[in-house]
């Protein structure tokens, strides 16, 4: 039977077309909401803290994309699995909630050797994390490697309205007159 | 006979009434889009006029209610809607085929200008005038391509001020200097496409090649305009913090546009290559004589030639492309290669492993118009299995969806040995060893039925495959060190990848002009005698890279997830949530489906250039039958030479 060229140029591209969204439906499937407010009341507790606290690293924050928790090898930004430890004595002077405060408000500060200076302030946006959410992604942060200890009272240098430690570069301009965010544990 | 003559006058009158016919059903369908539009508006229900109404208290209450309600909508004050929404598919999937089918146009309306010109001044230079005959056949798709562009882009900007109008209102107040500047070169373009169409042959050959070159200019003139707008969104800059304009040309300038620029200019002449070619092959596949095949068959190696061409240093602009993406924000970078959007990159590499595939594959059927290329067939198999096995690497996830007895049987989320090769160093290196590999087929297709006759023929053949040897070590032994090194190491390991790959290209080339110079052949190149298939694989390779085209337009633009303009303007409307890649590629599938509806209708009125006149037809017609009658076969027949 002879079938015309030009239906089966049809049948070409039909196929094709339908070859690739099939392949489409095969890798996994995943629809990203926006992210949602979160809701601190004043009886929020230290262990509710930690829960919006890896709430937050999972999703608005984004904090999983880059970093793994328990992996090693070749990675391309630290690992938190024991960060809580390393906290307390990374950077002289600074006890572990200002480490990990620094650490997010403003990541240029201090970079752990041998990785890209590439974290975004998470207060700014397209995270715009509030001062109380923060506090909850130290507490769950605290949790890796140790016990949590801030409440939602817990003041730092970057809640309490007090100077940046010493040496700090200024934080840097939002969006694209940004300069390239930093890498920061 | 009289019979016949019946059936003619009725196939006239079903002809003559065609039009008319198709004009009202188009109306008719205007008409119900535009009664199911109004009809979602809300209306009051029928109430008989008050005069011919008894007064009674119901009635007097109901009169009453609706003075009061006409006053209150009276007394509501304008506002500006933040969104509004359209029927049944929801204005995100609205926008987006209407802006990918107006980005395909475009695109093509780019691209061929600027590969016409070339060819054209191949033919001015060399004096041979098929190349000015396939230069104008390109052009000739052109017109109504160019019309179509035209009201595609009129249907987004009216979509997107009637659909998202606060957030468009924003995009004009930063860019309203840009309006003008671009309107007047959409003028300049349609005057130069239609002097370099409707000129052909008109003027002297200079002028005619300065009308095409006006075009080219023009026309990215446009593209770096538009550009500017669609990187603002991804990348802004030159506003402050709650989105006040701060300075235009930094908002232009902004870190993608120039990215963006070269890789749209590269992919625009790759996609037009490659629909020129699937044009070839359709008339190839409709050809009745051998002259007419052969002409079509060139054509299409030309096309292909240029998107394969085109094709090769994409990727490398796509890295400058995402390394800009990675240094404006981290974040939106791995948004792309490690969060919502990285399967989508398995589903790329699935796309490019197919072109590269389907380009080769192309290439050693082309072998075949030659007589000699026996001594080439042997390298074709270890071509092949190159190719797959680079295939394999890139589209080798890192992490896989699996259920909980198969992670423990592997230990993880990943594979423990093929896991290795889901990450960017190998990745990296088989795209590189693809790129080698394609250019070797060019090479070799290039010297299929010739024997370089220079004196230091061997030496340059040596050096040749040194080179490619060097470029292959260099881009293996690196992917391998990757392996071992910290990231702020591994991530710079591309660029001496990627240059050693460009640099072995370019010297091999200037290597290989010199050796065939003045070299002897073992056969002639015998256009048109290909396997037909060969056409088939022409359309594949058109289809798979428009289909390229709307998931990586798809990539770019949801990249930005639940912003309107990237942490400035936030999306809130019901469309914000990023969708499942299994919807992305059905809406793709669809609107490349839509364009290629439209491009048959674009190759069709294309091929009515050719068409001899009714007149002639008609004549022939008569003389056919009577000869056919008569049984002898006419002299005197038009024949539509395609091209002439």
């Amino acid at each position: 039977m002879h079938i015309p060229h030009t239906i089966r140029v049809a049948a070409l591209v039909l196929a094709t077309t339908g070859f690739y969204a099939y392949v489409g439906q095969l890798v996994p499937q995943k629809e990203v909401q926006p992210p949602q407010e979160t809701t601190l009341g004043p009886n929020t507790s230290t262990a509710d803290m930690v829960k919006i606290g890896r709430g937050i690293m999972e999703g608005k924050g984004l904090c999983l994309t880059c970093h793994t928790i328990g992996k090693t090898g070749a990675l391309r930004f630290p690992d938190l699995a024991g960060v809580a430890v390393r906290a307390k004595t990374r950077v002289a002077g600074l006890s572990d909630v200002e480490y990990f405060a620094q650490s997010l408000y403003e990541p240029t500060a201090y970079v752990v050797e041998g990785f890209p200076p590439a974290m975004p302030p998470m207060n700014q946006p397209p995270f715009s994390l509030s001062d109380n959410e923060i506090l909850c992604v130290i507490a769950a942060l605290q949790t890796l490697g140790g016990t949590p200890t801030v409440t939602l009272e817990t003041k730092h240098h970057y809640n309490s309205g007090t100077a940046a430690p010493a040496g700090a570069p200024a934080a840097p301009a939002p969006g694209g007159a940004a300069p390239p965010a930093k890498a920061k544990q | 006979m009289a019979n016949g003559l019946m059936n003619g006058a009725l196939n006239r009158k079903v002809m003559f009434l065609l039009g008319p016919v198709t004009g009202l059903v188009m109306f008719g369908a205007v008409l119900m889009v535009a009664t199911f539009l109004t009809n979602r508006e809300y209306k009051e229900p029928y109430r008989a006029p008050t005069s011919i109404v008894e007064p009674t208290p119901r009635v007097d209450g109901l009169a009453a209610e609706r003075a009061a309600a006409e006053a209150a909508a009276k007394a509501t004050p304008y506002a500006e809607a933040e969104y509004r929404t359209f029927p049944i598919v929801g204005s995100r999937v609205a926008i987006w085929a209407v802006a990918q089918l107006h980005l395909l146009f475009a695109a093509f309306v780019l691209a061929v200008p600027l590969f016409a010109f070339i060819i054209e001044v191949i033919g001015y230079k060399t004096g041979d005038p098929r190349y000015d005959r396939l230069a104008y056949e390109f052009t000739k798709l052109l017109s109504t391509s160019f019309s179509l562009t035209a009201t595609f882009g009129a249907f987004l900007t009216f979509m997107l001020i009637a659909l998202y109008p606060k957030f468009t209102n924003y995009l004009m107040s930063v860019f309203s200097p840009t309006f003008l500047p671009y309107v007047l070169l959409f003028f300049f373009e349609a005057f130069f496409l239609y002097t370099y169409y409707y000129g052909w042959g008109k003027f002297h050959p200079l002028v005619h090649l300065g009308l095409g070159l006006g075009l080219n200019l023009v026309g990215t003139g446009i593209m770096l305009i538009a550009n500017a707008w669609l990187t603002f969104m991804m990348s802004p800059r030159g506003i402050s913090d709650q989105g006040a304009v701060l300075s235009v040309w930094d908002a232009i300038y902004n870190y993608t546009w120039m990215p963006i620029n070269v890789h749209r200019i590269i992919a625009n002449v790759a996609f037009g290559g490659s629909v020129a070619a699937a044009y070839a092959a359709f008339k190839f596949l409709q050809a009745e004589t051998d002259e007419e095949r052969a002409h079509y068959d060139w054509m299409g190696y030309i096309g292909n030639f240029v998107a394969i061409s085109a094709f090769l240093p994409l990727p490398f602009a796509g890295y400058w492309l995402a390394k800009e993406i990675y240094a404006y924000s981290q974040t939106l970078g791995l948004t792309m290669m490690g969060g919502a959007f990285s399967w989508l990159f398995i589903i790329q590499a699935v796309l490019i492993g197919n072109l590269f595939l389907a380009a080769n594959y192309y290439l050693w059927l082309g072998m075949g118009r030659v007589a000699g290329m026996q001594p080439l067939q042997k390298f074709i198999k270890f071509l092949l299995i190159g190719i797959a096995v680079c295939f394999a690497v890139w589209a080798t996830p890192r992490s896989i969806i699996a259920t909980v007895s198969e992670l423990r049987a592997m230990g993880g989320s990943t594979h423990p040995i093929l896991g290795y090769l889901g990450v960017m160093s190998a990745k990296n290196t088989a795209v590189n060893i693809l790129i080698l590999t394609t250019f070797m087929s060019f090479l070799l297709y290039r010297r299929t039925g010739k024997v370089a006759t220079v004196s230091w023929a061997k030496m340059g053949h040596a050096a040749q495959l040194a080179i490619f040897a060097a470029a292959a070590f260099i881009v293996i032994f690196l992917g391998i060190y990757g392996y071992f090194v910290e990231a702020t190491v591994r991530i710079g390991l591309s660029v001496p990848q990627v240059s050693s790959v460009l640099a072995a290209m370019v010297s091999i080339t200037a290597i290989d002009v010199f050796l065939f110079r003045g070299a002897s052949k073992t056969g002639e190149v015998r256009w048109g005698k290909i396997p037909v298939i060969s056409q088939y694989v022409l359309i594949f390779i058109a289809v798979t890279f428009t289909w390229l085209m709307g998931l990586m337009g798809y990539v770019r633009s949801g990249l930005r997830q639940h912003w309107h303009v990237y942490g400035i303007i936030r999306d809130n409307s019901v469309d914000a949530f990023t969708p499942t890649l299994g919807f992305a590629t059905k809406v793709v599938s669809v609107t490349v489906l839509l364009f290629f509806l439209l491009i048959g209708l674009v190759f069709w009125i294309a091929s009515l250039h050719d068409r001899p006149d009714f007149e002639q037809r008609t004549k022939a017609g008569r003389a056919g039958a009577h000869d056919t009658e008569t049984g002898e076969v006419s002299p005197d027949l038009p024949v539509a030479t395609p091209g002439a």
